[in-house]
């Protein structure tokens, strides 16, 4: 992951020399305090994190279901994943969170960043217009999937009155593929682009005026300057949103779930149409009680994320090559 | 808050402050709870998938037990199950009293153990049918963990006003009459349609709702005698799949799967003209859409006039810290006065089998449904329902199928298409 | 503000395209309180009813008698504001040390830490229950939502990130030289330099914690509830009351809006004077 490392420490030289009566000390503060500062992380996150995940783990070489008395200890081997490879329904799920992933991710980082570049301008009531893009992350997932399928109704909702006044037909969001996509994927950009936003104001905060000023000088319009100085001073935080935005697509759960109005939430549609890795995975545990078999499939969309993460990372830093020039 | 307060004193009182919520948690039995005096104050909760309308009980049986306060705690169908699964089997968490659908029960038969056996308890098992007891009893039978409430047997709930539209019978006999199989049925409801002449208005509610009903009927359903799966092999599903998808095919569905905002509305506006109505379904319609009342009536359900939708069980996890109050109050909350209170006022009839043949109940008529004898007709359903095995899955095989017939209904899929999947969904469910 | 001289200043067209965002962030929101003060007949019209209508008290009387309210908000409010200053802090200390200071294995942490990101929430739930309920007996208490989300990869990630540019290595260096140690340089120097984003991840961190549902739902029961655990509650039982539940919603959503509205200027002019010192 030397990936990360493009945002390299500034610090090339090794300390200046230390006077002598500091020297010892500060040696030691310099070698062991850096382990001090990240292990809260590492020993809190071990036990309720790591821990967990390795049982998980553990779970998912075992038969264990609860309609079978008795599988609980039982050991599988890697069964579970090799009926994984052949499980339709995984790989639907699959397709759907990627789809879903994509046309929520994309466009939102896009608006963000746009977002962003109007909220660093001068503005008058700029407290307002900061707070009220966060307002729709400040609501919960619950509450606001339930606004919104208020809002997608078939028969009452009020987006689809708009769309019969403009001679669309009536849409049954719910039933199809890529109107079902589409509706989730809306939540998700509303709810998310806000958030985007403000962490790339925070760090267009940082960047130094003196470098919009002398490219205004150079005739620089304000596209251009937003393009030649914000993205690529941005780059560490674009990659950052990039990551978080990614995982969070790919851990999509509560949109999806809540979406769903019909009496099986978890089944994501009528042909499984938005049934996403994380809901699937929870109807297999929770829905069907096959511990063992959802254990699998918990880590196999640990894997996917893991690779597409690593996908993503690759793309941005090509990316970067080439704007960077 | 005054119940935060009360609690928390309850346990200083008997030194238990902070070992108290601890050892709830590890799944104690009620050994560790103080002795049951009978005395100091008690909170007794009590977790439900609907509204079972036990509020104003509960206050009743304070007069009784003034010391007994309960608290229900109302989750949706699917969260409430999964929940008490997960609960069970981390063995913390628990309500004192939880309830389980019929459809559900099966799934927790090998959990049996993990709650109060009412045989131990002074409880009669002949109060309800063999098949309810044993839906709700361990594969050998010596624990019975269920408690039967309500039940479910079917009759069919119609708009009048509708047939009169369409020029079909508004009386109950003379409509019963006319659909008493159903092949009747569909073909009743392709006149309606041609008459009715209004594509907003359908012959029934939603597809999946029939075809559970014609599936009740069958001898078995989703699963055989000694456990096996038979959901996408038995010839009556797929009989009950072909007339369903015929009536889709000609129009009569209204299309609004059942408990989605859509199928409510639906019951407010008149979308459709017919419903499979167990006794509960009347207490949903009257806190759906009260200003309907008067233009609702009930006749017999088509084919063998039997099937059961929904009904539910009162189980006590053993981890309960009131087990004893507990088991006391799913008593009182299941004896004969309060089953025929909750039906005469609310809809819900009664699962004790001796109650079915009561003045009281044969009797009543319900002036919502026109005056329909809801009394007789819901107890000549319950005594109609016959022995179908049920599983663990049943009921998600059920939605499988369920969800498949949406899929046609919206226009996504083929019949062929939709069974292929249904049956996909059914081995993955049961593999 | 001084920061005022040191920004382009908005055209019009900016402020019409910010004012469609605006409308657009907070439309549902408004549609909510439309939905909590109508009753059931009157949200299923077409078209539907655009204004409010005046059955908010009544359907927020009727939530109150379903959900202990109360105890949620204040469960609520002391669970997500222990997870923030956690957060905060501990993201900050070891952002700094990722970021700034020279270790062994430095990247190779950061790489663990962000793979740990990428760990779905569901993964670990079944035996983190299990933890809860068999080993520490924590299945309805509050340490159960709180110690989980203590720290978070997020955090760490972010505040590393965010350091790597904002804190100029000369102030550490300067620091080092007058002789500090790294834990007063993290609070003299870091920290005040971090405030900005600190102040952003201390306000999403606190929103998530707050929205947070399906862990909460899981380890709480209705009896000690947050207020999610609550808002669930009222969406149970077949007939999902939309006017109640949104009702609820409201009440879950208003004291967030109170926060902001307190703390969000002192919030964003800290992000305003961080970007001066950076």
């Amino acid at each position: 992951m030397a990936v990360l490392a493009d945002a390299r420490p500034a610090q090339r030289q090794p300390a200046p020399p230390g006077r002598a009566r500091v020297s010892r000390w500060h040696r030691l503060d310099l070698t062991v305090s850096p382990y001090l500062y990240v292990a809260p992380f590492f020993v809190i996150f071990g036990v309720f994190g790591l821990f967990p995940l390795l049982y998980t783990g553990y779970l998912s070489l075992s038969g264990w279901r609860e309609d079978q008395d008795g599988s609980r200890g039982t050991f599988v081997g890697l069964a579970n994943y090799t009926r994984l490879l052949h499980d339709q329904f995984f790989w639907n799920a699959l397709k759907n969170t990627i789809g879903i992933g994509i046309i929520s991710t994309v466009p939102q980082l896009m608006l963000a960043l746009g977002l962003a570049h109007l909220l660093n301008y001068r503005l008058r009531g700029r407290t307002f217009f900061r707070m009220s893009v966060l307002v729709p992350n400040v609501t919960s997932v619950a509450a606001v999937t339930i606004i919104f399928v208020q809002l997608f109704g078939r028969d009452y909702g009020l987006i689809n009155y708009v769309l019969h006044l403009f001679g669309v037909s009536r849409i049954d969001w719910q039933a199809g593929t890529w109107s079902s996509w589409l509706a989730i994927s809306l939540i998700v950009t509303w709810r998310w682009t806000g958030y985007n936003a403000l962490i790339y104001l925070a760090s267009m905060q940082a960047v130094p005026f003196e470098l919009y000023e002398s490219a205004a000088l150079d005739g620089a319009g304000r596209w251009r300057q937003f393009r030649s100085i914000t993205i690529p001073m941005l780059r560490p935080t674009i990659l950052f949103t990039v990551i978080v935005s990614t995982i969070g697509a790919l851990q999509l759960f509560g949109e999806p779930l809540l979406f769903n109005v019909s009496q099986t939430p978890a089944a994501g549609g009528s042909q499984h149409q938005f049934q996403v890795m994380a809901v699937y995975t929870y109807q297999t545990f929770l829905g069907n009680g096959k511990y063992g078999y959802g254990s699998a499939i918990s880590w196999a969309m640990f894997l996917v994320i893991v690779v597409i993460v690593g996908i993503n990372l690759t793309l941005v830093r090509r990316l970067r090559g080439v704007e960077g020039a | 808050m005054r119940f935060a307060l009360r609690r928390a004193a309850a346990l200083a009182g008997a030194g238990l402050l902070l070992a108290g919520p601890a050892l709830a948690g590890c799944g104690k039995s009620s050994g560790s709870s103080p002795a049951p005096a009978g005395t100091e104050p008690v909170t007794l909760t009590v977790n439900l998938f609907g509204d079972f309308d036990y509020k104003p009980l509960y206050e009743q049986y304070k007069q009784t037990h003034p010391n007994i306060t309960v608290k229900e705690n109302i989750t949706d169908y699917d969260t409430h199950h999964k929940n008490l699964k997960q609960h069970l089997t981390a063995g913390a968490g628990l309500a004192d009293i939880e309830v389980i659908e019929i459809g559900q029960i099966a799934g927790f038969q090998g959990q049996a153990s993990k709650f109060v056996n009412f045989l131990d308890q002074g409880v009669d098992p002949s109060t309800w049918t063999d098949q309810r007891v044993k839906d709700a009893s361990s594969a050998d039978g010596k624990v019975l963990f269920g408690l039967g409430t309500d039940t479910g047997g079917l009759a069919m709930c119609y708009r009048p006003s509708l047939m009169k539209k369409a020029g079909l019978p508004t009386d109950p006999a003379a409509l019963s009459a006319q659909m008493k199989t159903w092949d009747d049925f569909v073909n009743l409801g392709k006149t309606f349609q041609t008459k009715i002449g209004d594509r907003n208005v359908h012959w029934f509610d939603a597809a999946s709702n029939v075809f559970n009903a014609i599936v009740a009927q069958a001898p078995q359903g989703m699963y055989d005698a000694s456990g096996n799966v038979i959901a996408d092999t038995n010839p009556d599903v797929k009989k009950a799949w072909d007339q369903t998808v015929a009536a889709i095919q000609a129009g009569e569905s209204a299309g609004l799967a059942a408990f989605t905002p859509q199928w409510n509305t639906g019951f407010q506006k008149a979308g459709f003209a017919t419903i499979t109505c167990p006794a509960w379904m009347m207490s949903y319609i009257k806190a759906n859409a009260p200003d309907t009342k008067g233009d609702w009536n009930v006749a017999t359900i088509p084919g063998t006039g039997g099937g059961n939708w929904g009904g539910s069980y009162l189980t006590i996890p053993r981890s309960g810290k009131h087990v004893q109050q507990a088991i006391e109050l799913a008593k009182w909350l299941a004896a004969p006065e309060q089953q025929t209170l909750l039906f005469k006022t609310k809809g819900h009839f009664p699962a004790a089998q001796a109650l079915w043949k009561t003045d009281d109940i044969i009797n009543f008529k319900d002036d919502f449904f026109d005056n329909a004898p809801v009394g007789k007709i819901f107890s000549a359903a319950a005594e109609n329902i016959k022995y179908q095995p049920l599983g663990a899955h049943a009921g998600e095989f059920g939605n499988a199928i369920g969800n498949a017939l949406v899929s046609i209904e919206q226009g996504k899929a083929t019949p062929d298409a939709a069974w292929q999947k249904a049956v996909a969904d059914i081995k993955n469910i049961a593999g | 503000m001084k920061s005022r001289t040191h920004q382009l200043s908005a055209g019009r067209g900016t402020y019409v395209l910010l004012g469609a965002v605006v409308l657009v962030s907070l439309f549902p929101l408004y549609w909510s309180v439309v939905a909590a003060s109508n009753d059931q007949a009157g949200i299923s019209k077409s078209p539907p009813d655009l204004v409010p209508g005046t059955h908010l008290l009544d359907n927020l009387r009727r939530m109150l008698d379903l959900v202990d309210m109360r105890k949620a908000l204040v469960n609520s409010f002391v669970v997500s504001a222990t997870v923030t200053v956690s957060v905060v802090l501990t993201a900050t200390l070891a952002g700094f040390a990722l970021a700034k200071l020279r270790f062994r294995g430095r990247h190779a942490l950061l790489a663990v830490i962000v793979a740990t990101m990428m760990v779905p929430t569901q993964l670990g739930i079944i035996p983190l229950y299990l933890m809860m309920a068999k080993w520490f007996g924590w299945v309805d208490q509050l340490q159960a939502l709180i110690l989980p989300g203590a720290v978070t990869a997020f955090g760490v990630f972010f505040m590393r990130q965010y350091l790597v540019t904002a804190l100029p290595t000369e102030l550490i260096e300067a620091a080092r030289v007058d002789g500090c140690s790294t834990l007063r340089t993290y609070w003299n120097v870091v920290l005040p330099v971090a405030r900005p984003a600190a102040a952003v991840l201390g306000m999403l961190t606190f929103m998530n914690t707050w929205n947070d549902f399906y862990w909460p739902l899981l380890v709480l029961t209705p009896q000690n509830p947050t207020v999610q655990v609550a808002l669930s509650s009222l969406a149970g039982g077949y007939v999902t009351d939309y006017p109640l539940v949104l009702a609820g919603a409201l009440v879950g959503i208003v004291p967030i809006l109170i926060v902001f509205a307190v703390l969000g200027r002192q919030i964003l002019d800290g992000i305003m004077q961080g970007a001066l010192k950076a």
